[in-house]
């Protein structure tokens, strides 16, 4: 069987993180590899332009309106690509629908992969060793560290994302929220309820 | 043994930080290491399985103990270094041809992003299981290539018995990709699992867990 020689490398660098994208930065830049205003444009589409609000969009157009919900579900990636919203970690999407029986989770345990287009980065936790870990194998007690509980009628549903498809929630609409806009319906819909680690609720201030 | 990456179903007693969720970087550096990634992956010298090898490559001990970007970064510099952009004391021959690299310029960064790398082909490859199919995956998870390759089959689920639920038709095959073997597409399907048929102790005998999974991890089930 053939053996692939990747090599450590980074051992040879200095062990602080800080110290060390120093010394790899200034390789690059020497060797003229790296153009700083394509990095300062990489950082800015992610930390300012791309997160949860546009997957909440969605969401709500998808309460509001029957026919896009039906669209979304069985054609997403023509329906997000004419919304704009494909792109990079989100170039296959599924989009999995929480009912009265069936509550859905959405998790990576091999590294974390994640809607970027529709979530923009994501969070902390679901990148830790414990989410990775356990979401898996005691859904409803992870779901409880979210203070996210579940009726015994309802079916938790995990989806491991191990291939390109990205998997969005479209959660269960609050029946509070019904009549409202499909305006007024995006800032009930939180990043977590897409995730299934939590659900839809009323804008602060209501 | 699962590899340290492989971390579905590990015994871990952690309860989930959902404090400072909303932070997406720590760190400056950890910015630097994010957007240096994202560009150097431009580069066309790797692909996106070759990077999550160098990364599930590293020494277990520092996978378990780096933050996230710390892992990014070291699979960065393993991956410039193999393309002989970081040099290794013993090589003394130059193999870095600066004219194979594409440097990522800041006009081509939207188009670029909006693009991402779609994995599914039009190439139709053999099908061989159908909606709704009893399928058993493969009792052994390693890569079948490669000694210690990159997979996508979790440990957790080989050798168990699920269902299809949907196909994805065909998608780029990790464990060919990683290690520049050619794509290899192959038929992707969604199976989903009972839990009680995965975990010795399970919260829910209703509850499952679904998992993509290419059709050579995949046999009939008898």
């Amino acid at each position: 069987m053939k053996k692939d020689n990747l090599k450590q490398f980074y051992k040879e660098f200095p062990s602080n993180p800080d110290a060390r994208v120093k010394a790899l930065k200034s390789i690059l830049e020497k060797e003229g590899l790296i153009d700083q205003k394509a990095l300062d444009e990489i950082l800015d589409t992610y930390q300012n332009k791309v997160g949860p609000l546009n997957g909440a969009k969605i969401v709500a157009k998808a309460w509001a309106n029957k026919k896009f919900k039906e669209d979304l579900i069985n054609n997403t990636d023509q329906v997000l690509k004419d919304m704009d919203l494909n792109g990079r970690q989100g170039e296959h999407v599924v989009v999995v629908e929480n009912t009265e029986t069936v509550h859905n989770l959405i998790v990576c345990t091999l590294c974390s992969c994640y809607p970027w287009p529709l979530l923009g980065l994501p969070p902390s936790w679901y990148k830790s060793d414990a989410y990775r870990s356990r979401a898996v194998r005691e859904p409803r007690e992870v779901l409880n560290d979210f203070n996210v509980k579940l009726p015994i009628s309802k079916k938790v549903k995990v989806w491991d994302s191990t291939s390109e498809i990205r998997y969005l929630v479209l959660p269960q609409q609050p029946p509070t929220s019904k009549g409202l806009s499909e305006n007024e319906l995006v800032s009930w819909v939180t990043r977590d309820s897409m995730i299934g680690t939590g659900f839809p609720k009323p804008p602060l201030g209501e | 043994m699962a590899k340290a990456h492989d971390m579905g179903g590990r015994f871990d007693t952690r309860r989930i930080d959902i404090t400072s969720s909303d932070v997406k970087f720590k760190a400056d550096w950890e910015k630097e290491v994010f957007a240096l990634t994202l560009a150097l992956g431009f580069s066309s010298l790797w692909n996106l399985d070759r990077s999550r090898y160098a990364r599930e490559s590293l020494e277990p001990k520092d996978y378990l103990q780096f933050g996230y970007y710390e892992k990014w970064l070291a699979g960065l510099i393993n991956l410039l270094g193999e393309n002989g952009i970081i040099k290794d004391r013993t090589e003394s021959e130059d193999k870095f041809k600066k004219s194979s690299f594409r440097v990522l310029e800041a006009k081509n960064v939207k188009k670029l992003l909006h693009m991402g790398g779609p994995t599914k082909r039009d190439s139709t490859t053999e099908k061989n299981f159908n909606l709704g199919e009893t399928v058993s995956v493969r009792a052994n998870n390693s890569n079948t290539k490669i000694e210690k390759g990159h997979t996508r089959l979790p440990d957790y689920v080989k050798g168990r018995t699920g269902k299809v639920i949907a196909y994805h038709g065909s998608h780029v095959f990790p464990d060919a990709n990683a290690h520049f073997l050619g794509e290899s597409p192959e038929a992707l399907y969604s199976i989903e699992f009972k839990s009680q048929d995965l975990w010795a102790k399970c919260e829910h005998v209703e509850d499952t867990v679904v998992v993509d999974l290419w059709e050579s991890y995949l046999e009939k089930f008898k």
